[in-house]
């Protein structure tokens, strides 16, 4: 099976988690997710949106 | 040198560039970056739509500190689908069946809930190792038993990934070739080949997704024993 010749492995993995990292991780990261404008009359306050927490 | 079937997977070079390379910067351009209009075009709605719902329903059983993982396991889903996905169209290379990728993936994710779990929480991380109600005498083949699991883990995730990928791409290849073969010599058998390749390849189709989703709710599962 060709997968388990080892010579490529090293470059692969560092390929996977550099396109990984830099590519998917900034385009997943810059949905954002509004909420719905609140009416003038409303006393309710704003509600939290969900900002990809990092801690 | 005979080309055997296996020979799909060894990563092509085409002009010095070796193929996986595009196969995976190239997906991404699919997925357009939103900009901060309230409003967007209907693929990034979308996509937006697909990426709020999953996250929740990925982030359901895992408790708030569990919540700062969101971004790394829905990027690795969105990575994995669209890798199997687009694995299936002809003439394209799948790095998903390189087990190289998918050990690379799981181990560094599995070590790290593991590390985390033993370094917050010591003695809840190793109580994972007893399940509740074993008999006194049985507890230390368990214990045995259980760290082995653990440790196997993230070799299974990588080998479950890559083994259906490549199961499901040599499957179709070699069904295809029957139902080529046997078009000039057996045409009605052919016919029923081909029916029975259309319904593989639709079974693909939901294998890559059903395999990228287990790949990354197993880690949220590592993550919820963990955090």
């Amino acid at each position: 099976m060709p997968q388990l010749n080892t010579t490529p492995w090293l470059m692969i993995l560092i390929f996977t988690w550099f396109v990984f990292l830099i590519f998917i991780l900034p385009k997943v990261m810059t949905y954002i997710f509004p909420n719905e404008p609140t009416l003038k009359n409303k006393k309710t306050f704003m509600p939290w949106t969900w900002n990809w927490p990092w801690y | 040198m005979m080309l055997n079937y296996f020979d799909q997977f060894a990563s092509p070079i085409f002009l010095g560039v070796p193929l996986i390379a595009l196969a995976l910067t190239l997906p991404w351009l699919l997925f357009p970056t939103p900009s901060t209009r309230w409003l967007s075009n209907r693929l990034t709605s979308t996509q937006g739509m697909f990426i709020s719902t999953f996250t929740q329903q990925l982030l359901l059983p895992v408790n708030k500190g569990g919540h700062k993982w969101a971004l790394i396991l829905i990027s690795l889903m969105i990575f994995l689908v669209s890798l199997n996905m687009l694995g299936l169209m002809p003439y394209t290379f799948t790095p998903t069946t390189q087990l190289s990728m998918n050990l690379g993936l799981a181990t560094p994710l599995w070590l790290a809930t593991v590390i985390m779990g033993l370094h917050n929480q010591p003695t809840h991380a190793l109580s994972h190792l007893l399940p509740e109600g074993t008999p006194t005498f049985l507890i230390p083949i368990l214990i045995i038993i259980e760290t082995i699991s653990l440790i196997i883990r993230p070799l299974a995730l990588g080998v479950r990934l890559t083994a259906n990928l490549t199961a499901g791409h040599l499957l179709i290849q070699l069904i295809a070739t029957a139902a080529l073969v046997l078009l000039p010599l057996m045409p009605t058998v052919a016919f029923f080949t081909m029916i029975l390749l259309f319904f593989l390849t639709l079974l693909e189709i939901a294998v890559a997704m059903i395999q990228a989703y287990v790949f990354v709710l197993l880690l949220s599962l590592y993550l919820q024993e963990n955090i």
